[in-house]
């Protein structure tokens, strides 16, 4: 799965640490990795992706996306069952009021992407979000909203 | 203690491990949760509207800590309301300065109170960066990348609160007041689980250590405002974190969960499916 399988967080409670994404993160290594923008994604994920793309944060006009809130993608096929698709998340402050708001609509929209039966949205908070998380088309929308980053 | 083994998730622990997980997450989170409900008390009776939003700012600041601590308590069954809403008062962790009134009108407490707090609380997390359990580890870089101001807008104000000799009598009378009471941050909650917390490298710092740590930061900072710390004060009668507190405290837990019990309530709003359940 492009882009996603090194993410941290999938391995989030993994007892051994050398085989932990986690401790790679400590030396500073997988922020590169983010953000994490579907970028090479195929299928299903790909319309998982555009689904998240289509959810913007409910103070400013520019997609999570492009905010960096999204830290990967991962979509698995289980027999007899469909398409189920993990998603993990940030949030830019943990005493964030719109946490509910934000986290509902991410659900319901990934659910309502054609093939996908089930969503498991997982909130982390390592790495922690910045603002270098953000792309450059979210540069470009929070400019034209009157916010310089 | 910092080559401890990394302990499983949240499902695969011993029942010794999990108990020493949650002892520590409810210290965290209760501390957290009760000192926020008190500061929002300031709101539009701070002197400054500066000062104001900035209490506010911080209060809030607080309670997404304890949220996020409180989302590992979750992870062991228990929902919001067992936690907040329908926890009794004897149940909780908190150590007992959070929960103290304010003098009316006395500007100095909540100073001061954020002062001993949050000194305690950088050296609390500093304790957990290195956690055995990676839940609690993933989450301290977030909440330190938060804690930055409030030391230095608390100090920012006893600064000014000590510049002449009314202020700093009044802030003098406050620190009496409430330094045996900071020392209960630093009390176990249970000698032999607190012990186990340590040995499992939960946190990489001895209570003990801690409590020198922060009395050789606090002590030298409040004495050279004119100032003076009793560090060899007692404890007070109620030490919060083995579940005795003060009567203020059953006041102050009734007024936050009045609403809930109002509106006849039994479940908080659903935020999300369970981060981890798998679907």
């Amino acid at each position: 799965m492009p882009g996603t399988g090194d993410v941290p967080g999938f391995d989030d409670d993994c007892a051994d640490p050398a085989l932990c994404a986690y401790t790679e993160y400590v030396e500073g290594e997988e922020v590169e990795d983010l953000p994490a923008t579907g970028e090479g994604a195929e299928g299903i994920e790909a319309d998982v992706w555009d689904a998240l793309y289509g959810v913007e944060d409910p103070e400013m006009p520019v997609s999570i996306v492009d905010l960096g809130l999204i830290y990967g993608v991962e979509v698995t096929e289980r027999e007899d069952v469909g398409f189920h698709a993990e998603v993990l998340m940030t949030l830019t402050y943990s005493g964030c009021p719109a946490r509910d708001m934000l986290t509902d609509e991410v659900e319901r929209s990934v659910v309502g992407v054609e093939g996908v039966e089930s969503v498991d949205l997982r909130l982390v908070w390592s790495p922690e979000w910045s603002v270098e998380m953000v792309t450059e088309r979210g540069k470009a929308d929070l400019n034209e909203f009157g916010l310089s980053i | 203690m910092t080559t401890a083994e990394r302990l499983p998730g949240p499902d695969d622990l011993s029942d010794e491990e999990r108990e020493a997980v949650e002892t520590l997450l409810f210290r965290l989170a209760d501390d957290e949760f009760v000192l926020a409900e008190r500061y929002t008390e300031w709101q539009v009776r701070a002197p400054t509207l500066e000062s104001d939003l900035a209490l506010a700012n911080i209060a809030q600041d607080e309670l997404g800590h304890a949220r996020l601590w409180y989302d590992l308590l979750q992870d062991f069954g228990p929902d919001e309301p067992d936690l907040i809403w329908e926890r009794p008062a004897d149940e909780w962790r908190h150590g007992t300065m959070v929960e103290l009134p304010f003098e009316e009108g006395d500007w100095a407490d909540p100073v001061l109170r954020s002062y001993l707090y949050d000194v305690a609380e950088e050296i609390r997390l500093e304790a957990l960066v290195d956690s055995s359990y990676s839940r609690i580890r993933d989450r301290v870089g977030k909440i330190q990348g938060e804690e930055d101001y409030h030391r230095e807008h608390a100090e920012n104000w006893l600064e000014r609160l000590t510049e002449d000799e009314t202020g700093r009598e009044r802030v003098q009378r406050a620190l009496d007041r409430l330094f045996p009471y900071a020392l209960t941050i630093f009390e176990p909650a249970d000698e032999e689980v607190e012990g186990r917390i340590d040995e499992l490298g939960l946190r990489t710092e001895s209570l003990a250590d801690m409590r020198e740590a922060w009395l050789d930061t606090v002590v030298p900072y409040l004495d050279g405002l004119g100032l003076d710390a009793d560090a060899d004060a007692d404890l007070p009668d109620e030490i919060g974190r083995d579940k005795s507190h003060t009567d203020d405290w059953n006041d102050l837990r009734e007024e936050f969960t009045a609403t809930y019990r109002e509106l006849d309530r039994h479940e908080a709003t659903r935020i999300m499916e369970d981060p981890d359940e798998v679907a």
